[in-house]
């Protein structure tokens, strides 16, 4: 009997997730190189009914939701002519080493020098290989060229490593804008040669506001929906409460 | 007299049944891909009364109804644009081939990912099979072209859960296969409120059959019969 009050009920935890999820998309609405998660639906099995049903009369479970990794879709790129920002053009990422030795990935191309002279993320991860500008070097003269190459005053520095993965929906979230291979995504790669970077500007947040905003309503009227399913079943066992009075 | 009283339960028990399956429709409003279910709903054989003295026909009875069936209605809903590249849709009949554990599934759910081999893969992580059954391999740039991920046509599909369809592909679908783009859930919101709402009304009649019914049984035990009423 209480069979659809639980399916309901999967609908809405559903529904909560993908609310929940879209509510972290907007707060990321600015975040540069930020990727929009992807929230895939499903229903659930389905069993024999109640009494009152012939056998092989099936009723379902309700919904289900998961989150499938992100959408990888090219974010706006934003001029900024900083000299150390960079955007990626095209699919992959920056490579960077984490404080703990991993290896991440990230579109998020903040750049700036360390104290050393090294290039890190705004948020400390160093640029892997390491691209060290000499002391006394100027910051504000570096070149990067299209394909990663880094130069200062025509000197070559390094080369910032454009990488990817077979599956980038499978990388799972590294501190600050980093993502980490797992074996979801498999191994990190060189990206593919038509990805290209683009000195003094920055990748937006992939977030489309108005899109955000319509699975939001969609989620939320979805939620409605189900707990109407869960009133009505209620208002169903009063009514059979009521058969003895 | 008494048979009254279980004619009405059996009808209350047969909308319990259909509530349940229009909860399961409502929590599925969202679901991409999502096909509705309808109950079929069939009296059981009807018993011919007769007077047991005169041997009189009187006529017959029904004894109840029961839900006997569901019709999943298949037919394709309207497409939703979200220019995902692993979003897909088919546009018209048919359905997307996955390799499960349990063998081959069909579904219409298109938000597929990217597997760790470099192939499509569904929201399970189950592989995506083109039109020669293969697993369909990813572009370079991580999307993937309309024509290498098959459409079968599947001429009695049935609901297996977790987006899934059981039934056998008779060849390809009439339908064609696009990127960006999913197919809405084939629930109708308004009409399954309204169907709810009738749904529950007639359960409500139910209970109102089975408490008059237990008046006139308790005006049969209390009045009739007392000689001072």
């Amino acid at each position: 009997m209480l069979h659809g009050l639980y399916s309901a009920a999967a609908g809405m935890a559903a529904q909560q997730q993908r609310i929940d999820s879209v509510a972290d998309d907007l707060s990321n609405v600015s975040t540069t190189g930020y990727k929009p998660a992807r929230v895939a639906f499903r229903d659930l099995v389905y069993a024999d009914g109640p009494r009152g049903g012939s056998p092989g009369v099936l009723v379902g479970s309700g919904s289900a939701s998961t989150v499938v990794g992100r959408s990888m879709r090219q974010g706006p790129v934003e001029q900024t002519d900083q000299p150390l920002d960079v955007a990626l053009e095209g699919p992959g990422f920056l490579q960077v080493r984490l404080a703990d030795g991993r290896q991440a990935l990230t579109r998020d191309g903040q750049l700036r020098a360390d104290s050393q002279g090294r290039l890190t993320l705004h948020t400390g991860e160093l640029v892997d290989p390491v691209i060290r500008i000499p002391a006394g070097g100027d910051a504000g003269k570096v070149a990067i060229a299209p394909d990663g190459q880094v130069t200062l005053d025509g000197r070559r520095l390094g080369q910032l490593r454009l990488v990817d993965v077979a599956a980038p929906n499978g990388l799972d979230g590294g501190p600050g804008n980093t993502f980490v291979p797992s074996a979801a995504s498999g191994p990190i790669r060189a990206a593919a040669a038509t990805t290209t970077v683009r000195q003094g500007a920055l990748e937006g947040s992939g977030v489309d506001t108005a899109a955000a905003f319509a699975d939001m309503i969609e989620a939320q009227r979805g939620f409605e929906f189900a707990s109407k399913a869960i009133h009505t079943q209620d208002q169903l066992l009063e009514i059979a409460n009521g058969v003895k009075r | 007299m008494d048979r009254g009283l279980y004619i009405a339960a059996s009808g209350m028990l047969a909308e319990q049944v259909r509530q349940d399956q229009l909860a399961n429709d409502l929590s599925n409003a969202t679901t991409p891909g999502y096909k509705a279910d309808r109950a079929t709903q069939a009296s059981f054989g009807d018993l011919l009364l007769a007077d047991r003295t005169s041997g009189r026909v009187i006529g017959p009875l029904g004894t109840g109804v029961r839900i006997t069936g569901q019709v999943t209605d298949l037919r394709p809903a309207a497409l939703k644009q979200t220019d995902e590249p692993l979003d897909l849709a088919i546009e018209g009949e048919g359905f997307f081939l996955v390799r499960t554990p349990q063998g081959e599934r069909f579904t219409r759910n298109g938000r597929f990912t990217a597997l760790p081999d470099g192939t499509l893969g569904d929201q399970l992580g189950n592989q995506v099979l083109g039109p020669d059954r293969r697993p369909v391999r990813l572009q370079p740039d991580g999307t993937v072209r309309a024509q290498d991920v098959g459409a079968f046509n599947v001429p009695n599909a049935v609901k297996a859960g977790e987006g899934q369809f059981t039934g056998a592909a008779a060849g390809a679908a009439p339908g064609t296969v696009r990127t960006g783009a999913l197919e809405t859930s084939g629930v109708e919101a308004a009409r399954t409120m309204v169907d709810m709402m009738a749904s529950l009304r007639a359960f409500e009649a139910g209970q109102r059959a089975i408490t008059t019914i237990d008046e006139t049984l308790k005006q049969a035990a209390q009045q009739v019969g007392n000689l001072t009423g």
